[in-house]
C-alpha cells in the first residue's frame, strides 16, 4: 500500500517537473521556428521590401513599445493575474511628460531640453502611481485582478480623456525625439531599451527570491502561503513592476512619437495579451519565459510588416493574428491531451471527460 | 447554486442575492439627488432619453450575463454584433434578399448563432480559456467584416428595416416639447423577460449557473456541459446580432468600424450589476440596474455640467468601489466564521 503511494507521488512530481520543463522549452522553441519561418516566408517573397534597411529598422521602432508592455502582462499572468490598465497607464505616462514639457518649454525652452531625464523620470513616477493603486485594490483591498485592472483602466483612461479634453498633444523634448530615432550599430537604440528591460525582468523573475516567490504564488497560492509567501508583498511588487513597465512604456511612445493622447495604441491591450499567452504564458499563472514573450512580439511584428509588404490590409493582419492565437492554443491542447493519455494514469486521479 | 435562487432569499431579505437591493438604493438615491439639484432632470424626456440609451447596451449586457454566470468572459460579441448588423444591411441593399423585417431579423439571428458557434464549439471542444478564445475570434471577425463583406459607411438603410428607425412607441408632451419613447424598447424589454425565464425555469438555465459555480460538479451532477456550453455561445452570438441589428436601425446608419473597442465598458456593467466574475452568480434584474445606472451617470453628469469625458472614470470608479466593498466583506465574512473552511483560517491567521 504504501509502495504504490510512493510510486503515486513518485510519478505525480516527476510528471509535473516533465511538464514544467517542457511548457517552458515548447513556449520558447515553437516562437522561435515561426518567427523563422514568418522571416523566411515574407523575406521569400517580398524581398527587395521587406529585407530593406528602413523596413527591418521600422520593425525594430515597433516593437519596443508592445513589447514592454507584453513583458509587463506576462508578469501580471505569472501571478495568475491581469493587468488590463497597462496602456492607459503608458498613455498617462506619455501625457504627463507632454504636458510637463510644454509648461516648462512656456518660460524657458532651454532649461525644458535639459530638464529630459526628470521628464522620464516623472513619466516613470506616474507609472509607479499607477502600478500602486492596482497593487492596493489587488493585494490589500482583494479585488480580483481583471475586475481591479478594468476600474482603473477606465479611471486612467477617463482621467487622461478629461486631462487632454480628447485631443492630441503635441509637444516633446527633441532630445527625446532624436534618441527614439537614433542608432547604434543600425540598430534604433529604443530597440536596445527594449533587450535590456527584457534582461532585467528574466533577471528579476529568474536570480532574485521575489522571482521565484511571484513564480510560487502563481503555480499555487495555497502552497505559496503554506511555504510562508507572503501574498500581499508579492502582488504588491508584481503590480508595482507592471506600473512602472507601463510608465516606461509611455517614455517609449512618446520617444518614437512626439505625441500623446488618451486613446493611443488602444487596441495594444488585447494585442499584449495575445503576445503574452502566445509567448507560453499561462493565464492562470505560474509559468512564461521573457525569451518567448520577446521572441513573441518579433514574430507578431514581423507578420505585420509582412503584411504591409505584400498589401494586405491591417484587417486581415487581425484575421491571421486570431487565427495564429487561436490554433497555437488548439494544438497546445491536442498535445497536451495526447500526452496524458499515452501515460499510465495514476488511480487517485479521474478521468476527464 | 443556492445564492443564485432569488425566489428563496428575495422576500426576507431586502439586499438581494447579488445585491440587487443596493444598486436599486444607489440608483434612487442619484436620481432624487439629480433631481434636487437640477429639476429638468426629472422629467419624462429625461426618462425617455436614458431608457434609449440603455436599449442596445441593455441586450449586449444580457448576453454578457450569460457567459459570466457560466463562468466566462467574452470580449468577442461586438465584433459578432456589428458582423451580423452591418452584413443584413449590406446584403439587403445590394438587393440579395427582399423578405422585408423579418428576413432582416432573421438573416442577422443567423450570422449571429453561426459566428457564436465558432466560440462555443472552440471553448468547449478544447477547453480554452474563454478571454483568450474570443480574443482572438474579435480580431478573426472584425477582419474578415472589413475584408470580405465591405468597409464601406452605409447611410441609407434598405426599406424594410429604415421605417423603425424613426417608429417610436409613445410620445408624451412635456413643457419643453413632445418626448418619444423609440419603439425598440420592446424587443429589449421582451428579451429580459426571456433570459430571466430562461434563467431561472429552464433545466438549460441552470444548468449555466451550474457550470459556472463548479464544471466538474456540474458534469458530475449529469449536466452535458460541453453541449450546453456551445449552445449558450450560439444564444449569446444571437443575442448580440439582435443587439448590433438595433444598434443600426436605431442609429439609421452602418459602418463597420462601430461597436468594437466597447467590450469592456459592458462587462463593467454588468459586473456592477452583481454577476460574479468567477461565475455561478448574477442576475437580469442586476444587469438591467447596472445597465441603467451607468446610463444616469453619463445623463447626471452632463446635466451637472461636468464634462461628458468624466463618465468613463466615473463609472471605473463606481465598479473599483463596488467590487471593493463586496471583496472586503466577504473577508470579513470569512473572519467571522472561522470554522466553515479551515485554510482560510490558517491564511487570515499569517497574513494578518
Amino acid at each position: 500500500m504504501t509502495g504504490l503511494r510512493q510510486l503515486n507521488d513518485d510519478l505525480g512530481t516527476r510528471t509535473s517537473e516533465l511538464i514544467e520543463r517542457l511548457h517552458v522549452s515548447r513556449g520558447t522553441g515553437r516562437m522561435l521556428v515561426l518567427l523563422v519561418v514568418a522571416f523566411v516566408f515574407f523575406a521569400a517573397l517580398r524581398p527587395n521590401v521587406f529585407l530593406s534597411t528602413l523596413n527591418l529598422q521600422n520593425l525594430a521602432l515597433s516593437a519596443p513599445e508592445i513589447g514592454v508592455l507584453a513583458i509587463a502582462m506576462m508578469l501580471a499572468m505569472l501571478t495568475g493575474g491581469i493587468d488590463l490598465s497597462l496602456v492607459n497607464i503608458a498613455n498617462l505616462s506619455a501625457i504627463t511628460m507632454s504636458t510637463l514639457y510644454t509648461t516648462i518649454h512656456g518660460s524657458n525652452p532651454a532649461l525644458a531640453e535639459q530638464l529630459v531625464p526628470v521628464l522620464v523620470l516623472a513619466g516613470l513616477g506616474v507609472g509607479l502611481l499607477g502600478g500602486a493603486i492596482n497593487a492596493v485594490l489587488v493585494a490589500y483591498v482583494g479585488i480580483t485582478p481583471i475586475l481591479a485592472t478594468l476600474g482603473t483602466m477606465q479611471i486612467y483612461n477617463g482621467l487622461a480623456v478629461v486631462w487632454t479634453g480628447g485631443r492630441t498633444l503635441y509637444g516633446s523634448p527633441a532630445t527625446l525625439t532624436n534618441l527614439g530615432q537614433a542608432t547604434v550599430a543600425g540598430i534604433p537604440i529604443l530597440f536596445l531599451v527594449f533587450i535590456l528591460t527584457a534582461v532585467l525582468v528574466a533577471l528579476l523573475i529568474n536570480r532574485t527570491p521575489i522571482g521565484l516567490k511571484i513564480q510560487l504564488e502563481g503555480s499555487n497560492p495555497m502552497a505559496a502561503m503554506y511555504s510562508g509567501i507572503r501574498s500581499r508583498s508579492v502582488l504588491t511588487s508584481t503590480y508595482l513592476v507592471t506600473g512602472l513597465l507601463g510608465g516606461l512604456a509611455g517614455v517609449l511612445f512618446i520617444a518614437r512619437n512626439p505625441s500623446a493622447s488618451a486613446d493611443y495604441g488602444a487596441s495594444y491591450v488585447l494585442l499584449v495579451i495575445v503576445i503574452a499567452v502566445l509567448g507560453g504564458t499561462n493565464p492562470t499563472g505560474g509559468f512564461a519565459t521573457v525569451l518567448g514573450v520577446v521572441l513573441a512580439t518579433l514574430t507578431l511584428q514581423i507578420v505585420a510588416s509582412g503584411f504591409t509588404a505584400l498589401r494586405l490590409s491591417a484587417y486581415q493582419y487581425a484575421i491571421a493574428q486570431g487565427v495564429i492565437l487561436i490554433l497555437v492554443m488548439i494544438a497546445d491542447q491536442v498535445t497536451w491531451r495526447r500526452r496524458r493519455q499515452r501515460r499510465p494514469r495514476p488511480a487517485a486521479l479521474a478521468p476527464h471527460s | 447554486m443556492n445564492d443564485s435562487s432569488p425566489q428563496r432569499f428575495s422576500i426576507p431579505n431586502l439586499r438581494g442575492p447579488n445585491n440587487e437591493g443596493i444598486l436599486a438604493l444607489i440608483l434612487l438615491g442619484l436620481i432624487i439627488v439629480m433631481s434636487l439639484l437640477n429639476p429638468v432632470f426629472f422629467s419624462v424626456s429625461t426618462l425617455f432619453a436614458i431608457v434609449r440609451s440603455s436599449i442596445v447596451p441593455l441586450i449586449f449586457a444580457l448576453g454578457v450575463l450569460l457567459v459570466i454566470i457560466s463562468g466566462g468572459i467574452d470580449v468577442s460579441f461586438a465584433a459578432i454584433a456589428i458582423f451580423a448588423g452591418y452584413t443584413t444591411v449590406a446584403a439587403f441593399g445590394s438587393g440579395a434578399f427582399g423578405t422585408g423585417l423579418v428576413g432582416a431579423v432573421l438573416l442577422a439571428l443567423a450570422i449571429g448563432a453561426a459566428l457564436g458557434l465558432i466560440n462555443g464549439v472552440v471553448i468547449a471542444r478544447f477547453r480554452l480559456p474563454t478571454l483568450i478564445v474570443t480574443l482572438g475570434t474579435q480580431g478573426i471577425f472584425k477582419g474578415a467584416l472589413l475584408t470580405f463583406v465591405g468597409s464601406r459607411f452605409i447611410a441609407d438603410l434598405p426599406q424594410a428595416i429604415a421605417g423603425l428607425s424613426t417608429t417610436n412607441l409613445m410620445s408624451v408632451a412635456t413643457a419643453s416639447g413632445r418626448a418619444y419613447l423609440h419603439v425598440m424598447v420592446i424587443p429589449a424589454v421582451l428579451l429580459c423577460c426571456a433570459m430571466a425565464w430562461m434563467l431561472h425555469r429552464t433545466m438549460f438555465g441552470r444548468a449555466i449557473y451550474a457550470i459556472g459555480d463548479d464544471a466538474e460538479a456540474a458534469r458530475r451532477a449529469g449536466f452535458r456541459v460541453v453541449r450546453t456550453q456551445i449552445l449558450l455561445y450560439v444564444l449569446v452570438g444571437m443575442t448580440a446580432a439582435l443587439g448590433g441589428l438595433i444598434y443600426i436601425i436605431m442609429g439609421r446608419s452602418a459602418s463597420p468600424q462601430n461597436l468594437v473597442g466597447t467590450e469592456l465598458d459592458i462587462i463593467a456593467a454588468v459586473v456592477l450589476g452583481g454577476a460574479s466574475i468567477f461565475g455561478g452568480r448574477g442576475s437580469v434584474l442586476g444587469t438591467i440596474l447596472g445597465v441603467l445606472l451607468v446610463q444616469v451617470i453619463g445623463n447626471s453628469l452632463i446635466l451637472a455640467g461636468v464634462p461628458s469625458a468624466w463618465q468613463r472614470a466615473a463609472v471605473g470608479a463606481l465598479l473599483v468601489i463596488g467590487v471593493g466593498v463586496q471583496a472586503v466583506s466577504a473577508k470579513r465574512r470569512r473572519r467571522r466564521q472561522p470554522s466553515a473552511d479551515g485554510p482560510d483560517l490558517t491564511r487570515e491567521a499569517m497574513t494578518v
